[in-house]
């Protein structure tokens, strides 16, 4: 028999919400997405596919023949890689691990398994060896470690925007939004001896130098400062401003800075441009830029700023990290690994937001 | 015309009917959602949950067995991504997640103090609560859906109804 509370049950809940609309046009296309494939091809289809990536498979190596040999202009042409993209982040061959956040979900894959997917998330890193995981959860940082479970957490006191791990592992940086704008951290690897470094910086990801005694962030003004831990100065690197991204070189003290228009090392202007990311495959320092039609041309620069290479990809590139270039399609993340290799990480929707993206190579 | 059953749209759609597979997702796509959002209490979780729920029941259709009721199947989805989620984020944080202003239940004008009593209970008596009341499934159906047993969800039930009187007891002597 019904009791008087479990008629107010029924009421309270049917009065939930209605869902929005645009969310659930959203929602329907990714579950007509994930409907199973129907049938299989024809004959002839598959053998005229075979045909096709033959075909494929000797022009890339053509290319990359040709790139090997100095040519400067590589293309991937505008199709984009054939395999469908997965629902799930895919971790690419000779990477330790990949880590997506995207519309708020973090999504991550380590070479030893750990695999998490669709946490609720602000921010989020890799650690060096990509065995731990950083993240904004809620009002917290939190290490996650490889087997998913909790190594610490902190309170964070607002929401953790950006999150950079030291290449020695010994410390994160990470901003923090408070009341009055965005504060930067220090804190310990293992989630101890935590600092407020400053407490007026821009939302733009901190950059570590290589030795983990230096890390590049933007300051209220927009311009990249560098904080030596070792002396616990500040200087301000370049006149360059409002800085959009920073990337200290793999090797050496190099940092790279990018402004909208412009890539600069240092104090030294490299290349102009519309930017999209920078960052460095292999010892180069290479930006990307924004070349109309959907492309972009990702150079590498050399010391005068000359490109050495240039290649061209589809889509919008979003980071340049550990030799790999991750552009997004539309419907698509990839990673390009240049001169000609392509492999699809994780399908999106046009309206899906990537946040934040790390890509730790072997 | 006789609408068709689900039976018929889930056919239909493992054989690649898009409009049928849509014709599913929007008979049960509201209360999915609703569901979500009574268990998560958060309308972007919800926005998340439901809609993985359904990416995954879409992309298990070919093994879904079709002599049984599609809607307990998909509501045992959506309510244990919802579990997953909101287990993973206590875990990780330590604490039950905290609820923004953005994110508050939306119950403006309906029943406050039985919200928040709901909104109280733990996250397992708070499914099964959601489960029966809210979407309307019998205690053997959440049984189903939960993989637990019959006996389990009835205590489940009885406990939280006991502590929802309990915390409604205390809220009229206030």
């Amino acid at each position: 028999m019904s009791t008087e509370l479990e008629g107010r049950l029924e009421g309270l809940l049917a009065e939930a919400p209605e869902p929005d609309a645009g969310v659930e046009a959203s929602a329907l296309a990714r579950a007509l997405d994930a409907l199973p494939a129907a049938g299989r091809r024809p004959r002839w289809l598959r053998t005229a596919t075979v045909a096709l990536a033959a075909l494929v498979v000797l022009l890339a190596i053509a290319a990359g023949s040709l790139a090997a040999a100095g040519a400067l202009r590589v293309s991937f042409g505008e199709r984009p890689a054939g395999r469908a993209a997965p629902a799930q982040l895919q971790l690419p061959a000779g990477a330790a691990g990949v880590l997506a956040l995207v519309d708020g979900r973090l999504s991550a894959a380590v070479r030893g398994g750990f695999r998490l997917q669709g946490l609720p998330a602000s921010a989020a890193a890799l650690s060096p060896h990509a065995l731990y995981v950083a993240a904004g959860v809620g009002d917290s940082l939190v290490a996650m470690a490889p087997d998913g479970r909790r190594a610490w957490s902190r309170p964070a006191g607002g929401r953790v925007v950006a999150i950079a791990w030291a290449p020695d592992g010994l410390r994160i940086a990470y901003l923090v939004r408070s009341g009055r704008g965005l504060l930067l951290h220090l804190v310990w690897g293992n989630g101890t001896h935590d600092a407020i470094v400053d407490r007026d910086v821009r939302p733009v990801v901190p950059s570590w130098r290589s030795d983990s005694l230096a890390l590049a962030y933007v300051g209220a003004g927009g311009r990249a400062v560098v904080y030596d831990l070792g002396h616990d100065s500040r200087r301000v690197a370049g006149r360059a401003a409002p800085v959009t991204a920073l990337a200290f070189a793999p090797a050496g003290t190099t940092l790279l800075v990018a402004t909208p228009d412009a890539v600069f090392a240092g104090a030294r202007r490299l290349a102009r441009g519309a930017v999209e990311a920078v960052g460095w495959l292999g010892r180069r320092p290479a930006a990307a830029f924004a070349a109309g039609g959907g492309a972009a041309s990702v150079r590498t620069l050399g010391r005068s700023g000359r490109p050495a290479e240039r290649v061209r990809v589809r889509g919008v590139v979003l980071a340049i990290a550990a030799g790999v270039v991750v552009t997004r399609t539309p419907g698509r993340l990839l990673a390009v690994r240049p001169p000609s290799s392509v492999e699809p990480l994780l399908r999106l929707q046009p309206a899906e937001q990537v946040n934040a993206l790390a890509f730790r190579a072997r | 015309m006789r609408a068709p059953t689900d039976r018929d749209l889930v056919r239909r759609a493992r054989r690649g009917d898009r409009e049928a597979a849509a014709a599913l997702f929007r008979r049960y796509w509201p209360d999915a959602w609703r569901a979500a959002f009574a268990i998560t209490g958060r309308r972007s979780l919800a926005d998340d949950v439901a809609s993985d729920g359904f990416e995954r029941a879409f992309a298990a259709l070919g093994r879904f067995d079709d002599g049984r009721p599609f809607g307990p199947w998909l509501h045992r989805i959506v309510a244990n991504r919802a579990l997953d989620l909101l287990r993973a984020e206590r875990r990780l944080t330590g604490d039950e997640p905290a609820e923004t202003a953005d994110d508050a239940p939306a119950h403006e004008a309906g029943d406050r103090g039985l919200l928040a009593a709901v909104a109280g209970l733990s996250l397992e008596r708070r499914a099964v609560v959601v489960l029966r009341y809210g979407v309307g499934m019998t205690p053997t159906e959440i049984a189903t859906a939960l993989r637990l047993p019959v006996g389990t969800v009835n205590s489940r039930l009885a406990r939280a109804l006991a502590q929802l009187r309990a915390a409604l007891e205390v809220e009229r002597v206030d």
